[in-house]
């Protein structure tokens, strides 16, 4: 599993170990006459295992971000590796290879198919993979075991709560065991108690070893991580280690 | 690739029977398209085997000449003839012939009676070569012979039906019809043949051909029709090319003259109603496939409407990892399933609607499906799905993930 070689490389010093490395991102859209400059010069580098929060207010740049760090969009400039592969270059069928093999998404409105079980939910990644049903039944219970679902595999997402239906969107993500969990405000429709059992779970994972990269408005959430990477007007305005005091 | 098909049939399969009416009301263009292409080929067809045996019972092997004048020929007066010349030269110089008669129509009337009852029918007058030609065989009594040609001898062998519309009694063999003033004394009773297209088989009096001779007035030039059949190893194209080479040599024709006569073999007849049963099937099969058209453009917008409504859904599995031809592969081949399941419930509905009306209509022949229908009709409804599956599966696989995604 991934735990093993996450964390391995994470304690190898060097630049080649850094997971994803950003160079002078910057994506402008044309609105009329007007050139939005939605990301303008982002410079990061986050490493393996690490549990990295962006946070920023709506209008910061975060989405546009998230869409191009999740493989969804290309940029307009910039340099872009993950895991050593250089993501400008490849089309929308690479892309879509790139994102089932490295990124799990978990989203804020939690996004399952309504019409699938949890369990179906899960194994759907596994589908653009060529693997069997029944090893990718296997590998859905596997992963819904370790966000203490399995009790509930033969449920529709609407007869789910709100919390179970973010374990299922999560157990979806780990699934497919890819480099980054890659969590868009993961308790904006949550509760507070079922928001702490989901941060909970996520910090179970990064102990686990899982690379972790949450994009939020919420500073407590944030907080939670190693690293607190703040963004506005399209640029990264401070990059802390959580705890660390705001001012 | 098979794997894609595979999921992609899975889950084209939950999405159908998740939306059971609309999947029904969408492909019920297609249900009733194919139903009614079922329900016409499958009359036409039956219609068609009924044809072809009841001419099997003509006698395959036989040649029928008779003469031909154009009408444009017919209004200046002249008329061709066949002289029983022509049918010395035909039984002299003919070759792969195995019997051959002279029929000799009544040209005056072909009034029948028996004590009050009258009827008309068609009285021919023939050898005994008639029966083998025309596979005619006697149910009692006895078939003209050769001395009742010799001899002139005034009786004759009737159908069935002649015998019942005369009110003949069960064995008419030795009771006495008129025909064309003249007592006639019935010696035979012919086989029951059944109709063709409607037209009896069994209403028919054979009296000796030289007995209608006389009956005519034993006229110079009499035109005849003649009837042959052929010996087994004959060819029926080789012996009428040879026939109607001696025939125009004994008419004196030019080459750039037309014949004066036909030859019609039972093969050309049943050649004949074949090609109009084919050609009705494909005319009234082309209309109907209209409405596999019409059904086609009716999945075409219901997934249209489909993609439209699951547009998250392809985002979210574009999102996950789904590539291009993954989101192609499941709209289209839910199109193609859609139409298929709609073209074998019209099949089976088609195979139903045929049966009924011909065993309701009397008379009428069993239906009957061919299996090149069948596969035409599912290969046809497929195809119609694959068609109009197309543009709504290259929508939603186009579609931006991101934009996708944000679909409300």
């Amino acid at each position: 599993m991934c735990p093993a070689d996450g964390s391995s490389a994470a304690k190898d010093p060097g630049a080649d170990t850094a997971l994803i490395r950003m160079q002078d991102i910057r994506k402008h859209y044309e609105m009329g006459s007007q050139v939005v400059r939605a990301l303008d010069g982002i410079n990061v580098e986050i490493g393996r295992g690490d549990w990295v929060s962006f946070i920023g207010s709506s209008g910061s740049g975060k989405s546009t971000f998230l869409n191009i760090l999740g493989c969804l969009d290309r940029p307009s400039g910039g340099e872009y590796f993950l895991n050593g592969v250089y993501v400008e270059e490849l089309g929308p069928n690479q892309l879509a290879e790139i994102r089932n093999r490295e990124i799990g998404f978990i989203f804020q409105s939690f996004n399952l198919l309504p019409r699938a079980t949890a369990l179906g939910n899960v194994m759907q990644p596994l589908v653009y993979r060529r693997i069997s049903y029944r090893q990718r039944r296997e590998m859905a219970m596997e992963a819904l075991r370790r966000v203490r679902l399995d009790d509930r595999v033969d449920h529709l997402p609407n007869q789910l709560s709100g919390g179970q239906r973010q374990r299922v969107a999560i157990a979806r993500a780990l699934v497919t065991e890819p480099s980054i969990l890659l969590a868009d405000e993961p308790t904006g429709n949550l509760d507070s108690r079922t928001s702490a059992e989901i941060m909970q779970l996520f910090d179970q994972l990064h102990r686990e070893g899982q690379t972790l990269i949450l994009v939020t408005h919420e500073e407590d959430v944030a907080g939670l991580g190693d690293r607190v990477i703040e963004l506005l007007d399209g640029k990264i305005i401070r990059d802390r280690r959580a705890g660390e005091p705001l001012h | 690739m098979f794997y894609v098909i595979l999921e992609s049939t899975r889950s084209a399969l939950i999405s159908i029977f998740a939306h059971g009416l609309r999947s029904f009301l969408t492909t019920l263009g297609i249900v009733i398209g194919v139903a009614s292409v079922i329900a016409v080929v499958s009359l036409t067809q039956g219609m068609s085997a009924f044809i072809g045996e009841s001419f099997s019972s003509l006698g395959s092997n036989s040649l029928t000449i008779q003469s031909y004048t154009p009408i444009a020929e017919q209004m200046r007066g002249v008329r061709a003839r066949l002289t029983p010349e022509d049918l010395e030269l035909i039984e002299r110089r003919g070759e792969g012939i195995a019997s051959i008669t002279p029929i000799l129509y009544a040209n005056r009337t072909s009034q029948v009676r028996y004590a009050a009852q009258t009827t008309f029918s068609q009285i021919m007058g023939t050898t005994y070569a008639y029966r083998d030609v025309s596979q005619s065989y006697v149910e009692l009594g006895r078939f003209i012979a050769e001395s009742d040609n010799l001899t002139r001898r005034r009786v004759t062998v009737i159908g069935e039906k002649v015998r019942e519309d005369l009110g003949l009694p069960e064995n008419p063999v030795n009771e006495y019809v008129e025909l064309g003033g003249e007592w006639f004394k019935v010696i035979g009773l012919l086989e029951t043949k059944g109709d063709i297209m409607g037209f009896s088989q069994d209403d028919i009096v054979l009296v000796p051909y030289s007995t209608m001779q006389s009956l005519q007035g034993n006229q110079a030039r009499t035109d005849i029709q003649i009837q042959l059949s052929l010996s087994e190893e004959a060819d029926v194209e080789n012996v009428s090319r040879q026939l109607t080479a001696l025939l125009r040599n004994a008419h004196d024709l030019s080459p750039n003259e037309d014949d004066d006569f036909v030859i019609n073999t039972a093969e050309q007849l049943m050649e004949t109603f074949d090609t109009v049963i084919n050609m009705v099937t494909l005319v009234i099969g082309g209309i109907v496939s209209i409405s596999l058209l019409v059904g086609g453009i009716g999945i075409m917008n219901i997934m249209l409407v489909s993609v439209t409504e699951r547009t998250r859904e392809i985002g979210i599995c574009k999102a996950i990892g789904a590539k291009r031809h993954h989101i192609l592969a499941q709209f289209l081949i839910e199109a193609m399933l859609l139409s298929l399941l709609g073209g074998l419930v019209g099949l089976a509905l088609g195979f139903g609607l045929g049966s009924a009306i011909s065993s309701s209509i009397e008379s009428f022949p069993p239906a009957n499906i061919p299996m090149w229908a069948i596969a035409l009709a599912l290969g046809f409804s497929g195809f119609v799905g694959v068609l109009f599956g197309i543009l709504p599966a290259a929508k939603a696989a186009n579609l931006d993930p991101i934009d996708a995604l944000r679909y409300e």
